[in-house]
């Protein structure tokens, strides 16, 4: 990797001090997709801001409707968090599904969702939830959050505090994952709550997206078979080496099913 | 631990050091003043180099020197060796080589082909120079494919070799075979792909080279399978003698074949240490390994098997198309040639075989052998045609096999391939084996398996092996004064657990306990030669070299007990680590024998001091032939075309086993490479730009602990070999010469109410998906 600065603050303003000092400053959660990316040298930053010091950062928080979880509260966390299994175990059942443990025990749910991977878990939850991302300026709607491939809301120097999701009345992830990276190939998330009904998909495309259609299916008829005979138009999914397009979106609607039929 | 015997499953004593961080790896050495070297390496897949600017690079601070491709051919020295045992053509003329130097001056003919060699004082720095080390390269068309790089009208790589072929071979009687299949009721042909793969091992590859400028002798340390060759081709290639060049290679994190080859790397790195006189150390990161390491397998091939009406093979044709990468590696040619012909047919009987095989050369990183190196090729053909023409002709696969196995007492047999096959039962392997699998409860399984909207299926795959490699080998046994031995074999361990299956040799001939044998592999200061890893020889040959050792070592043991017992040699007897004189109560211990033997008053007058330290080199005579089946059991998902393997079963007859718990992990281990092949692995070279598209394991899928089945083994030990002393066959590569064609058979059974009949490897989701939908 260059040289950097390496900058540990202990609180969130100074970590938004550090970046915004540095000339080209980038704050580090768990770091599982920016350290190989600096190993390759594929990024030069002037300065690295931790945020493994900030206290603020972390927690879980069940509050009524809604659990808060801190932007650098690890995939082993979030999974293992009792709180999190009870008010929406399909949340902390995707966390236990990212990468292997190694990857959850350091990678973070602030740094997946800034980071906005295609092929990423957490932004299926964010949006199949309609969870609020949750920043040191402002909050967003999970749905207004995620932009393009590894593009978000987030402005130059914003960073990301904790991501609040509504407890669904029921929800399930089912990830279709890539046999090599582990990362989701096709991944969907689908909740219901009251007469809401929520299917994101990641994986498939440049960024997770809402299934329309099937949520329109499935608000009156919130069964496997409501979902089985729709399919996503795949105009601008990934089309590589570990899957067509065409097999993109044969599984959306193949996990689509599976997890209408897991929320029960 | 004391003494232990032939057949006992000693724990490994090597794996202490490994699981507490204390293995030795070349990342784990550093040499006082030492530099690091990097390479800059070719990012296009062929192109001319117009020139070489280091200016930059030199100037930046660390940086101790640049070699470029240009230096490097100024300097004169010779180019990478080819070693194929086939060197030639059909029609004799030899087998075409065209020179690879060590840095590419002129052109460059893959991606990740070194061109230049940066050493600096630390490696950020070496790293940093390395980017500004200028090549002005002009691009030229490539080609990647194994067949179309033999097509009229491919780029061609190297001027003077006509149409990119290196090599046009057969073996069998040609004629023969086409009068049979012609006989035929039936003939069944099928076309496959072998897919190509790497070994990945967990350690790169990597050199530390050492100079001694008193002595004149530069130490390398170096991750290598097969330290003695690579010493002697280094040594020619830098115009030294053997004994200029001391070559150790302590621990080594896996090799699987990968790490056979003399590399362009260490070659310039000793060049580096020798020239700036102080020790250079080179280690690949992980981008690099899969752009530079030697891949593996790759055919294209089309089998033709002739059989009566009843079922009865009469003939096979095996007509293929192999790969060479940009060069010929180390073994080259013969992987895809004889190292492919010899098993062909498996354990069926045949009037007549014929195998015809060409290889040409691509743009691509050099292949090389890949654990089995040609059988599992082999073994995949025969087991994928025999599979079709059951399903293509309704014949029950198992009783087709059952029906053309070869019987026990058709052995010995010259096979219509030339191998010798001396013994064996393969009837009783087979039927062990399908035996262990539960055919009775397969319907009941299948059942529960259409209830949740799965399908299930079954196949069995026998193999036939020849093992052996390199044919010398030599171990030296050191005796301390306390009693204590050293071993050193030339044989070399990349993890498979020779530390302790050959000290369990020494152990069992000799009475000693094994904690009082120490060990050293892969230093050529320890042993005058060595065959290091490859064919599986670690104890076909290096097990012999210490049996061999040991039974000198008793002998001379005679000789100080005769002397102590005031007897003849003829009248001492050596059993369970103690010399007697039956009728007598005349004893020695071997530590007893031991101590006399540093006791020049206890000695005959024609034994020295020392005498019990004793090197012995073992020859073999023909390889060995190990031999068994494989079936899996497969369960999948129609709805995403994911495969489970459920179940899989194993009968491997490697003649006398020395340590069961090892020889299962070669085989598990083997399993999970064969299993890697069928399904997950797959190194992909984009067509256009000859870009490895696999290139991180994000892309790249080896198997997981997950992706493992479970499995179950037994062994058939009624047919030690005789080709060797210890009675063994090579239990190395057995486990990828079986698992593929057991599992591709297996999921094509689950799929073959949907008119599934082929699959090419691996058989990734999409591909069964696809061939579900699409049939």
């Amino acid at each position: 990797m260059y040289e950097f600065n390496f900058n540990r603050p202990a609180s969130v303003a100074d970590a938004l001090a550090a970046v915004a000092d540095a000339d080209d400053g980038q704050f580090m959660a768990g770091g599982q997709t920016m350290i190989p990316v600096l190993k390759q040298r594929l990024a030069m930053p002037s300065d690295v801001v931790e945020l493994a010091k900030i206290d603020d950062l972390k927690g879980i928080a069940v509050d009524g409707g809604t659990v808060t979880i801190g932007a650098m509260m690890t995939h082993s966390e979030v999974h293992n968090s009792s709180d999190v299994a009870s008010a929406i175990p399909a949340l902390a059942d995707l966390a236990g599904m990212i990468g292997d443990p190694h990857v959850r025990n350091r990678g973070t749910i602030g740094g997946s969702v800034a980071n906005n991977d295609p092929a990423a878990d957490y932004p299926a939850a964010v949006v199949g939830l309609g969870a609020t991302v949750v920043t040191d300026r402002r909050e967003m709607a999970g749905d207004d959050f995620f932009v393009d491939l590894f593009e978000t809301a987030l402005a130059e120097g914003e960073l990301i505090t904790a991501v609040r999701f509504p407890v669904p009345d029921k929800a399930a992830y089912m990830k279709f994952p890539n046999p090599a990276s582990r990362y989701a190939i096709v991944g969907v998330f689908v909740s219901q709550s009251g007469s809401d009904v929520r299917v994101a998909v990641t994986g498939a495309g440049p960024c997770v997206f809402r299934a329309v259609a099937m949520e329109t299916a499935l608000a009156s008829d919130f069964s496997a078979d409501a979902v089985a005979g729709i399919f996503v138009s795949g105009d601008d999914f990934n089309n590589d080496i570990h899957a067509s397009a065409e097999y993109r979106v044969h599984l959306v609607t193949v996990m689509a099913k599976r997890a209408v039929a897991k929320a029960g | 631990m004391s003494k232990v015997n032939i057949r006992d499953s000693v724990r490994r004593t090597e794996d202490i050091r490994f699981v507490s961080g204390q293995g030795s790896y070349i990342d784990d050495m550093n040499a006082d003043g030492q530099l690091m070297g990097v390479f800059v390496r070719s990012p296009h897949a062929h192109a001319a180099i117009n020139g070489f600017d280091k200016t930059d690079a030199l100037a930046l601070d660390g940086v101790v020197d640049v070699i470029t491709g240009v230096d490097w051919a100024e300097l004169g020295f010779g180019v990478i060796p080819t070693n194929s045992a086939v060197k030639e053509n059909a029609d004799g003329t030899p087998i075409a080589v065209p020179e690879r130097p060590c840095l590419a001056a002129k052109r460059v003919r893959f991606v990740g082909e070194p061109v230049a060699m940066v050493i600096a004082e630390t490696v950020d720095a070496a790293r940093e120079a390395r980017e500004l080390v200028e090549v002005d390269y002009a691009p030229l068309d490539a080609v990647t494919h194994p067949v179309k790089t033999l097509e009229p009208g491919a780029p061609l790589l190297h001027d003077g070799i006509d149409g990119n072929l290196c090599v046009y071979w057969e073996l069998g009687d040609g004629d023969a075979t086409e009068t049979e299949l012609a006989a035929s009721d039936h003939l069944v042909t099928l076309e496959l792909h072998n897919n190509r793969v790497t070994a990945a091992p967990i350690e790169p590859r990597g050199t530390l080279a050492i100079p001694d400028t008193e002595t004149g002798v530069t130490t390398i340390y170096q991750a290598t399978q097969n330290i003695h060759a690579l010493r002697a081709a280094m040594a020619k290639i830098l115009g030294l003698e053997n004994d200029q060049l001391r070559h150790v290679a302590p621990d080594i994190g896996g090799g699987f074949g990968g790490k056979n080859s003399l590399y362009p790397e260490p070659v310039v790195t000793v060049y580096a240490a020798r020239n700036l006189c102080r020790p250079v150390k080179w280690v690949n990161d992980r981008s690099e390994s899969f752009l530079s390491d030697t891949h593996g397998r790759s055919q294209y091939t089309t089998v033709e098997l002739g059989l009566d009406v009843d079922g009865t093979f009469r003939a096979l044709r095996t007509t293929t198309v192999g790969e060479l990468g940009a060069y010929c590696g180390t073994v080259g040619a013969f992987t895809s040639t004889g190292g492919s012909a010899r098993t062909q047919g498996g354990v069926y009987a045949f009037k007549a075989m014929h195998y015809r095989a060409r290889a040409g050369f691509t743009n691509t990183a050099p292949l090389d052998p890949y654990r089995g190196a040609g059988r599992p090729e082999g073994s995949f053909q025969i087991e994928r045609i025999v599979e079709k023409a059951a399903r293509e002709l309704g014949f029950d696969p198992v009783e087709l096999r059952r029906q053309n196995i070869m019987p026990k007492t058709s052995l010995p047999v010259k096979t219509a391939m030339g191998l010798d096959v001396d013994c064996g039962d393969f009837p009783t392997v087979f039927e062990k084996t399908l035996a262990m699998s539960d055919r009775a409860g397969f319907a009941a399984r299948a059942a529960r398996s259409v209830e949740v909207g799965k399908l299930r299926g079954f196949a069995i795959a026998p193999y036939l092996e020849c093992t052996g490699g390199m044919p010398k080998e030599h171990a030296v046994v050191t005796f301390s004064e306390d009693g204590a031995a050293h071993l050193a074999v030339g044989s070399h361990s990349t993890g498979m657990g020779h530390e302790t299956a050959l000290c369990q040799i020494l152990s069992a001939e000799l009475g000693l306990d094994m904690n009082y044998i120490g060990f050293t592999q892969a230093d050529t200061d320890a042993t005058p030669l060595g065959g290091g890893h490859g064919g599986s020889r670690g104890m076909e040959l290096g097990g012999n070299a210490v049996r061999q050792t040991a039974i000198e070592i008793v002998e001379v043991g005679k000789q100080i007990a005769a002397h102590q017992f005031e007897c003849n040699v003829g009248e001492v007897d050596f059993e369970d680590g103690s010399f007697f004189q039956p009728g007598s109560n005349n004893t020695m211990s071997m530590g007893e024998a031991v101590a006399a033997s540093f006791n020049s008053e206890a000695l005959p007058d024609d034994l020295a001091p020392g005498c019990l330290n004793i090197g012995s080199t073992f020859e073999r005579g023909i390889i060995s032939i190990p031999n068994g089946c494989h079936a899996a059991e497969v369960e999948v998902d129609p709805d995403t075309g994911v495969i489970d393997v459920t179940d899989f079963w194993i009968v491997d007859d490697f003649g006398t086993i020395i340590n069961p718990l090892l020889a299962d992990g070669q085989v598990m281990g083997g399993v999970g490479q064969g299993l890697g092949q069928a399904i997950l692995e797959q190194a992909v070279y984009d067509g256009d730009s000859g870009q490895l598209m696999t290139g991180t394991f994000l892309d790249y899928a080896m198997p997981r602990a997950d992706d493992m089945p479970p499995m179950t083994l037994d062994y058939y030990e009624g047919s030690p070999t005789e080709k060797n002393p210890l009675g063994v066959k090579g239990a190395g590569e057995a486990g990828c010469c079986g698992a593929p064609p057991a599992i591709v058979n297996a999921v094509l059974d689950a799929l073959k109410d949907h008119g599934v009949t082929h699959i090419e490897m691996p058989m990734t989701p999409e591909a069964v998906w696809r061939s579900i939908h699409e049939t």
